[in-house]
C-alpha cells in the first residue's frame, strides 16, 4: 500500500481524487486477487460425485503402466481407476496388501479397470522393500509432497483407497483396510 | 453435556458482544452515557463467559471425550495431559476459540482502565473490539465449533452439534493424536505467544480507529497506546523467535527460518508494528508524521487479520497451513470490512491529521527515522510480493509459482545492512537538526575501532566480503550504542557524584524506552552474528555409513557406533534412534544421539538432532534413513552451523530489552514533554 508520507507539503485539502481513486483500485485489486485465490482454494478437493482434479505421478522403477514412466489422470479416461493410498511403515496397509495384488490380477488384463499404488510419506528403500515382500505388480508412484494425498482430500491416515469411474467422477472412499478381496470386487462392480 | 454446556456459552458471548456494538453505537450518537456504561459492562462480561466455555473444552479434552470431533482430531490416550490441555489450540477449530478467548481478555482488561480524560473514545473502542470479537465468535459459533459431536445414523457417522432423528452418539475408542510437530515444548507456547501479539494489536487500532471517528487527532491515543503496542510487539517477537527455535529443533532440516508464508504472515505486521515504534516517538516529540502513525497502525492491524486470512483459509499453501476450512468466504467478508473502513476513515480525517512543524533537517533523527520506516517498509513490500506471487502467477499463467528463500534473502540483505546502518548512526543525531560534521564527530571512534575489528577478522576468519560487510556493520552498532550508555552514565556521574554503576542504573532507570530500544539494538547485532554465520558459513553433508565409518564436515569427524529401534507402548511411540562419536582433530568429544520418533497414533514421523552447541558452532545430526533388518547401516545429514548460537543469545537479550522497555513507570507524571502544543480538539463527529 503506497500511501503519501511526507507531512511537509501544505496541502490545505484532503487527499486528492486521483489518489484516493488509485487506493481504491489497488485495494479493489487486492481483494479480487485474493478472492480469486480463494475460490480456487476451495475447489480442488475431491467430493464423491464430483469430478477429480487433475493431478500428474512419475511411477516407481518397475512398477510403471503401459511402460509410460509418467502419467495424468486424464490419461486414464475411459478406465476405471483405483487410487490406493499406502505406506510402507503403516501396518493395516500390510492387511490389505496381497487382498489388493490378487484384485489386480483378476483385473490386469481387462483394460478396463487400473489399479495405482500411491507411496505416502515414505523413503524409497522402505517402499521398495515393501513392493517386494508383498509381490505386487501393479503400478505404484510416490505421493511427491504429499500433493496426490491433498487433492483426493485424504481424510484420516493411510490406507485410503478412492475409486474413480470412466468419466474421472470420484464414486466411493474406502477409509482404513480391505478386509477381503471380495469388498474390493463389489465396489468395482457398483461402479460398473 | 459438557458440550452443550461450553457451546451454548459460546452462542451467548456471541450475542453479549453483539449487543455491546448497538449499545455502544447508540451511546455514542444520543450522548447516552448509561448505554455506553452498559456497552462496556457486557464488554467486561465476555472474558469470564467464554472462560466457561473454555473450561468445558478442556475438560472434554483431558478425560477423552472422544464423542467430540475436535477431541478426537488433536488427542490420544497416550498423551499426557498437559498436552491435552495444550491441544485445544493444536487444531482448527480450537485455535480459533483459543483465539477469541485471548481477544476477549484483552478486550475486557481494556474496558476495566481509567477512562474519565478520555470517555469519547470509549463506545469506539468498544465497538472496534467488539466487531473483531463478534467475527471470531461466528466463525467458532457458525462454521468452526470444537463442540461438534460424532453421531451414528443409519450405520454412519456424521458429526453434528445437536442429535439428529435417530441417531446415538458415537465415541471412537481412541482419538487421532496431536501432530507429533505439536508436541514440542516450543510449540506449546509458540503459537500462544504469536496470537497474543496478534491479537493484542486490535488494543492500538481501536483506539486510532476512535481517534479517527471521534475526531480528536491529538496524540492522545498514540500515548494510552504506547504501551499496549510494546506489549503487542513483545509477544509478537517473543513468538517469532520461538518459533524459530522450535524448527531448529524439530522440523529437522538445520534451519530456523524459511521464508515460509506463514512464517511471512507473521513477520509482515511486526516489520510495521517496529516501524510504529519508532515513528509514534516522532509524532510525541515533534508533532510530526500523524498520518503516517495512523497509516501504520492499520497497516499492522490489517496484516495480522490479512495474514490470518491467507493462512487459514487454504488461499496459501505451506507447511503451517491448517486443513482446508469453510471459513474462507466468511474470513475474506472481513478483511475486505476492515480494509474499506480503516482507509475510508483515513481518507475522510486526513485534512486534520496534519504535522504541527516542519521538518528541518535531513540528517535530524526525525529524518532518519523516517528512513527507517521507508527501509521497513522496503522490506515489507518485498515480502507481501512474495507471498501474494503465487495468486498473481497462477491468476496470469494458470501455474502456481512459489518464490523461495533465495528470492527474499537477496532482495531484502541490502535493505537489513542498511537499516544496521542507521541503528548506528540515528542514535547519536539530534531532533530537530544534526549535521554531517556532529554525526562525525560523534562517531568516528567507533567507525575505526569496527574497521579494525574487520581487518582483524579478514586476516584470522574470512575472506568473503558480504560477510566483512556484515561484521563491520555489527561492530559498529555494538561500540556505538555501548558508547552511549558510557557517555551518557559518564557525564551523569560527573554531575551527581555518584559512582558509575549507580548512575548507569539511575539513567536507564529514568529513560526505559530509550536504554530499552539500546539494549533491543544490541541484541538484534548478536542475532545478525547467528543469522550471518548460519547463511554464509553453513556446512552440510550427506552419507551412508557402516558400523564404524566416518563422516569428515568442517573439522568434525562423525563415526557411527550402533542403532537402536524399540515401541513405547505407553507413549505410543516408536523410537529409532542411531548413537555417533564425535571426534575434533582427533580429540574425542562426545557421543550425540539423532532419532526419529514415529507416532502410531498420528502414523507421523518426528526427526530429532542430535545438536552440540558452542559459541562457535553447532554440530547439527539428523537420521535420515537406517536398513532395519541388518540395522548395520545408516543415513545421516550433518550441518555445521557456525555461530549460530548468538542468534539465541541476542534473542534472549532481545526478551530483556523489551520487557525493561515496556515495564510500568514508577511515576507516570512525565506526560507533558512537549511544551507550548497546541492541542486540538476538533469535534467534527458531532
Amino acid at each position: 500500500m503506497t500511501e503519501e508520507t511526507t507531512e511537509t507539503t501544505n496541502t490545505k485539502r484532503g487527499v486528492p481524487v486521483t489518489t484516493q481513486i488509485f487506493i481504491w483500485i489497488l485495494l479493489v485489486g487486492l481483494l479480487a486477487l485474493v478472492g480469486f485465490g480463494l475460490r480456487r482454494a476451495q475447489n480442488p478437493m475431491a467430493t464423491i460425485g464430483k469430478p477429480v482434479p487433475q493431478f500428474d505421478l512419475v511411477y516407481y522403477e518397475g512398477y510403471e503402466y503401459n511402460g509410460k514412466t509418467e502419467m495424468k489422470l486424464s490419461d486414464l479416461q475411459g478406465k476405471i481407476v483405483v487410487i490406493n493410498i499406502w505406506a510402507s511403515w503403516c501396518k493395516p496397509c500390510e492387511q490389505e496388501a496381497p487382498d489388493l495384488e490378487e484384485a489386480w490380477q483378476l483385473y490386469k488384463d481387462s483394460s478396463d479397470v487400473v489399479f495405482i499404488g500411491v507411496d505416502y510419506v515414505d523413503t524409497p528403500a522402505g517402499a521398495n522393500e515393501y513392493l517386494t515382500k508383498f509381490n505386487i505388480t501393479f503400478p505404484n508412484a510416490p505421493d511427491l509432497k504429499s500433493n496426490i494425498s491433498s487433492i483426493l482430500n485424504r481424510q484420516m491416515g493411510v490406507p485410503e483407497t478412492y475409486f474413480i469411474d470412466r468419466e474421472g467422477i470420484l464414486r466411493h472412499i474406502k477409509i482404513g483396510p480391505f478386509a477381503s478381496v471380495n469388498e474390493i470386487q463389489s465396489v468395482i462392480q457398483s461402479i460398473e | 453435556m459438557f458440550a452443550e454446556f461450553g457451546y451454548g456459552i459460546l452462542v451467548v458471548s456471541f450475542l453479549v458482544a453483539i449487543y455491546s456494538v448497538f449499545a455502544a453505537v447508540y451511546g455514542a450518537t444520543n450522548k447516552s452515557a448509561a448505554m455506553v456504561e452498559s456497552a462496556r459492562r457486557s464488554m467486561l462480561l465476555v472474558f469470564p463467559l467464554l472462560s466457561l466455555s473454555a473450561a468445558a473444552l478442556i475438560y472434554l479434552l483431558v478425560n477423552n471425550h472422544f464423542e467430540v470431533a475436535f477431541v478426537y482430531e488433536v488427542t490420544s490416550r497416550s498423551m499426557p495431559t498437559y498436552l491435552k490441555v495444550t491441544a485445544w489450540w493444536g487444531g482448527q477449530a480450537g485455535s480459533l476459540m483459543f483465539w477469541s478467548w485471548l481477544l476477549a481478555a484483552f478486550t475486557s482488561a481494556v474496558t476495566i482502565r481509567k477512562w474519565d480524560r478520555d470517555i469519547e473514545f470509549l463506545p469506539w473502542v468498544i465497538v472496534v473490539n467488539a466487531i473483531t470479537l463478534i467475527f471470531f465468535l461466528g466463525m467458532v459459533v457458525f462454521y468452526e465449533n470444537p463442540f461438534t459431536r460424532f453421531w451414528l445414523v443409519g450405520g454412519n457417522v456424521e458429526p453434528h452439534m445437536f442429535a439428529p432423528l435417530n441417531a446415538t452418539l458415537f465415541a471412537a475408542p481412541d482419538g487421532n493424536g496431536l501432530n507429533p510437530l505439536l508436541r514440542h515444548p516450543g510449540m506449546v507456547i509458540h503459537p500462544p505467544m504469536l496470537y497474543l501479539g496478534f491479537v493484542s494489536y486490535v488494543i492500538p487500532y481501536s483506539f486510532a480507529m476512535a481517534a479517527l471517528i471521534t475526531g480528536r487527532t491529538d496524540d492522545r491515543w498514540i500515548r494510552l497506546t504506547r504501551r499496549w503496542s510494546l506489549w503487542a510487539w513483545l509477544f509478537l517477537s517473543f513468538g517469532l523467535v520461538l518459533g524459530g527455535r522450535w524448527a531448529y529443533d524439530v522440523l529437522g532440516w538445520g534451519g530456523y527460518w524459511g521464508w515460509d508464508p506463514v512464517e511471512i504472515a507473521a513477520f509482515m505486521p511486526w516489520l510495521t508494528g517496529t516501524a510504529f515504534l519508532h515513528s509514534v516517538m516522532i509524532q510525541e516529540k515533534r508533532g510530526l508524521f500523524k498520518h503516517w502513525n495512523m497509516i501504520l497502525v492499520i497497516l499492522t492491524y490489517s496484516l495480522v487479520v490479512f495474514g490470518t486470512f491467507l493462512t487459514r483459509s487454504g488461499v496459501l499453501s505451506s507447511v503451517h497451513a491448517f486443513a482446508n476450512s469453510p471459513i474462507g468466504p466468511f474470513f475474506m467478508a472481513f478483511v475486505s470490512l476492515t480494509l474499506v473502513v480503516s482507509i475510508a476513515l483515513v481518507i475522510w480525517r486526513w485534512p486534520i491529521l496534519r504535522g504541527e512543524t516542519e521538518m528541518k533537517s535531513m540528517l535530524s533523527r526525525e529524518a532518519l527515522f523516517l528512513l527507517n520506516n521507508l527501509l521497513f517498509m522496503s522490506v515489507l513490500v518485498i515480502c507481501f510480493w512474495g507471498v501474494i506471487f503465487p495468486l498473481v502467477s497462477e491468476l496470469f499463467t494458470g501455474q502456481k509459482v512459489t518464490v523461495g528463500p533465495p528470492f527474499y534473502e537477496r532482495a531484502t540483505a541490502p535493505i537489513f545492512a542498511a537499516l544496521m546502518f542507521l541503528m548506528g548512526v540515528a542514535p547519536l543525531s539530534a531532533w530537530g537538526h544534526s549535521t554531517v560534521q556532529t554525526l562525525g564527530r560523534a562517531m568516528w571512534k567507533s567507525a575505526v575501532a569496527a574497521l579494525i575489528i574487520t581487518a582483524i577478522l579478514f586476516v584470522t576468519y574470512t575472506q568473503n566480503i558480504i560477510a566483512l560487510i556484515g561484521f563491520f556493520l555489527i561492530a559498529l552498532v555494538l561500540l556505538v550504542t555501548l558508547q552511549e550508555f558510557w557517555r551518557a552514565a559518564r557525564a551523569r556521574q560527573r554531575a551527581q557524584g555518584e559512582n558509575f554503576l549507580t548512575s548507569l542504573s539511575r539513567l536507564m532507570g529514568r529513560n526505559r524506552r530509550r536504554y530499552g530500544g539500546y539494549i533491543i539494538h544490541i541484541s538484534m547485532m548478536l542475532m545478525a552474528i547467528g543469522i550471518l554465520g548460519i547463511e554464509i558459513f553453513q556446512k552440510e553433508t550427506q552419507g551412508s555409513l557402516a558400523q564404524g565409518e566416518q563422516l569428515n564436515i568442517g573439522g568434525y569427524t562423525v563415526e557411527y557406533r550402533e542403532l537402536a529401534s524399540w515401541d513405547d507402548q505407553g507413549k505410543g511411540v516408536n523410537f529409532t534412534r542411531a548413537v555417533v562419536d564425535v571426534y575434533e582433530d582427533g580429540i574425542y568429544l562426545g557421543e550425540l544421539t539423532p532419532r526419529i520418533d514415529y507416532y502410531f497414533d498420528s502414523q507421523q514421523n518426528m526427526t530429532i538432532p542430535g545438536n552440540r552447541s558452542t559459541f562457535r558452532d553447532d554440530l547439527y545430526i539428523l537420521l535420515v534413513d537406517w536398513q532395519p533388518v541388518s540395522s548395520m547401516g545408516a543415513t545421516f545429514k550433518i550441518f555445521v552451523n557456525p555461530l549460530v548460537n548468538w542468534l539465541w543469545i541476542g534473542s534472549l537479550l532481545f526478551l530483556i530489552g523489551i520487557i525493561f522497555a515496556a515495564w510500568p513507570d514508577k511515576d507516570p507524571a512525565e506526560e507533558p514533554v512537549r511544551a507550548a502544543r497546541s492541542v486540538r480538539q476538533t469535534n467534527a463527529a458531532d
